[in-house]
């Protein structure tokens, strides 16, 4: 997995692409968001369009990110997850716990 | 029924590997005739079942091997994964869409596999470690 991190204002956005699996991608998200919490960000707005898939570890890892970020009185935000990862949301019903949007600026205005 | 092609992996027990399984089991769900999104959702149950195997039953214990058989039935696809663990009860696992779990970090893994797969069964043999059953059957029609 390969993540970008673009800061908007006091949002970090961060570009996402690949799978999020154990051992490879879920620790490089855990390392993005976790940079993003240790310069002094709290709100993170992960950008899922390009990610084909997670497994159950990346799916731990997404809710270890909102758990961390909301620690520190931030939180976790999603944009456009693709068919497959938007599947996984709802069958774990984490669609109920993450705000979701398919719109950046919409995203970016909600934090 | 008698498996038409079938597969036989045997991995020590390493997280790093459960790609390579992922890998063989899609490519044995596109011989078999699934569609590709079927494929990736057989990917992700077997995907799950050997992490559990790997972590749970045999602990990562790398000197513990995880056996993976994929067999392309008459029917669809039938993948056994054994591991030398103790063993579990599958229906002791907490719901982890339950609302209050829904914050948990671990313990998805039974669930992807369920809903992925048309068939799971888990049978645990004394001596040998747990042995879990999947099986998908191809849409006809």
């Amino acid at each position: 997995m390969k993540s970008n991190v673009r800061q908007i204002g006091h949002v970090s956005v961060v570009d996402l692409s690949g799978k999020i699996t154990i051992g490879e991608g879920d620790v490089a998200l855990r390392n993005a968001v976790q940079e993003i919490l240790d310069a002094g960000n709290q709100h993170i707005l992960l950008n899922l369009e390009k990610v084909s898939y997670m497994d159950s570890a990346g799916i731990g890892e997404l809710v270890a990110c909102y758990k961390r970020a909301k620690e520190k009185e931030g939180s976790v935000k999603l944009l456009n997850p693709s068919g497959k990862v938007y599947d996984l949301l709802s069958l774990t019903k984490l669609e109920e716990v993450f705000d979701t949007f398919k719109d950046e600026k919409e995203a970016l205005v909600s934090f | 029924m008698a498996a038409e092609t079938s597969v036989k992996l045997v991995i020590p027990s390493r997280v790093r590997l459960v790609d390579l399984v992922h890998s063989a089991a899609e490519k044995i769900a596109e011989i078999a005739g699934f569609s590709d999104d079927e494929m990736l959702n057989i990917g992700l149950a077997v995907r799950e079942a050997v992490i559990n195997a790997i972590k749970h039953g045999n602990g990562e214990d790398a000197s513990k091997e995880v056996e993976i058989l994929l067999e392309v039935t008459g029917r669809g696809l039938r993948v056994r994964i054994q591991d030398g663990g103790a063993g579990f009860d599958p229906e002791g696992t907490p719901d982890p869409t339950a609302e209050d779990n829904l914050l948990q970090t671990s313990g998805r893994g039974l669930l992807l596999i369920r809903a992925f797969v048309d068939d799971v069964r888990f049978n645990y043999k004394q001596g040998r470690g747990m042995e879990v059953t999947l099986e998908k059957a191809l849409k006809t029609g």
